[in-house]
């Protein structure tokens, strides 16, 4: 079941989605990476591991399948921008709201603007999403 | 940020590659993809998403995470480049359901690239069809070669390659 419905208006918090990151999280075997290992993060410049991008914005897929169910499935659309790097023991929460909504064939498209924070508040991922809502 | 003031210039995988040797337009090519039911287990796993639309269902009927169509693209870009970097940009529309046991043919180019605030980017597109041909999903992607800026020079060897096993 979808928690947005038609009767979404703008200005709806979507709901907040939060995980603490270990460095664990991103291990693959024995590889060591720039998302694992402090010597190949440094040798590319970055102070310490940094998290897998995609596996940060899992938040965000989290919440907007929560949002729309079968309409992010089939019809779901993002844009996300990577900030700034999201090291691997950060706190991260994704947070969006809906900003507009509109007509398309049968259903109507719920745009929305989402972003994740880090711990200190600063947006490491942002952009925009929408799915489709029918019914 | 920065810790170190050059760029790599060769990893496990050989030379880096250079900004100048990507070219637009250039077919990263064409791959075969099947979901299996463990690459949604994995991929949940990794999310710590666990919907039971991902699991719950008879198998076949068992549907993916749109994102689990992250890694086929990537693979694509390191199959034909020797590139690390980091992802700064992930536009994707999904067009149809992806099950576990679906086959797919995915295929991506080279787009655009550009050069922002003494940093190298490069973008490519992708697009997944079923057997039919039916298109599932299409995604830009923009990734910067290198954290540190280009004008810092090429020395030295890296720790990670970019090439990694195929495998979500």
């Amino acid at each position: 079941m979808a928690v947005i419905t038609r009767q979404v208006q703008v200005g709806y918090e979507l709901p907040v989605i939060s995980r603490k990151f270990r460095l664990e999280d991103f291990k693959r075997g024995e590889e060591r990476t720039i998302h694992t290992d402090y010597e190949a993060a440094a040798r590319e410049g970055l102070p310490a591991p940094v998290a897998i991008g995609p596996q940060v914005a899992a938040l965000l897929f989290r919440q907007l399948r929560l949002c729309f169910g079968d309409g992010w499935f089939v019809g779901g659309k993002w844009d996300f921008t990577f900030r700034r790097p999201v090291f691997v023991t950060d706190f991260c929460s994704a947070r969006g709201v809906v900003t507009t909504i509109s007509e398309e064939g049968e259903a109507v498209r719920v745009n929305c603007d989402v972003w994740i924070e880090n711990q200190k508040g600063e947006k490491v991922i942002a952009g925009t999403a929408s799915g489709l809502v029918k019914g | 940020m920065s810790t170190l003031k050059a760029r790599v210039l060769e990893d496990a995988g050989g030379r880096r590659t250079s900004f100048d040797e990507i070219q637009v337009g250039h077919s990263l090519g064409e791959m075969d993809w099947e979901v299996t039911p463990d690459m949604v287990d994995l991929q949940c796993n990794l999310d710590q998403d666990f919907d039971p639309l991902y699991f719950l269902a008879q198998e076949a009927a068992r549907i993916a995470p749109p994102q689990i169509t992250y890694r086929p693209p990537r693979w694509l870009f390191s199959r034909a480049f020797n590139v690390r970097g980091l992802f700064v940009r992930w536009e994707m529309e999904t067009f149809g359901v992806i099950n576990a046991g679906m086959k797919l043919k995915v295929s991506a180019s080279i787009v655009d690239k550009f050069v922002k605030k003494d940093r190298e980017f490069v973008v490519y597109e992708a697009e997944g069809r079923d057997m039919s041909g039916t298109v599932l999903f299409r995604t830009r992607r923009t990734h910067v070669l290198d954290f540190i800026e280009r004008s810092a020079p090429r020395e030295g060897a890296g720790v990670d390659s970019g090439i990694k096993p195929e495998k979500i």
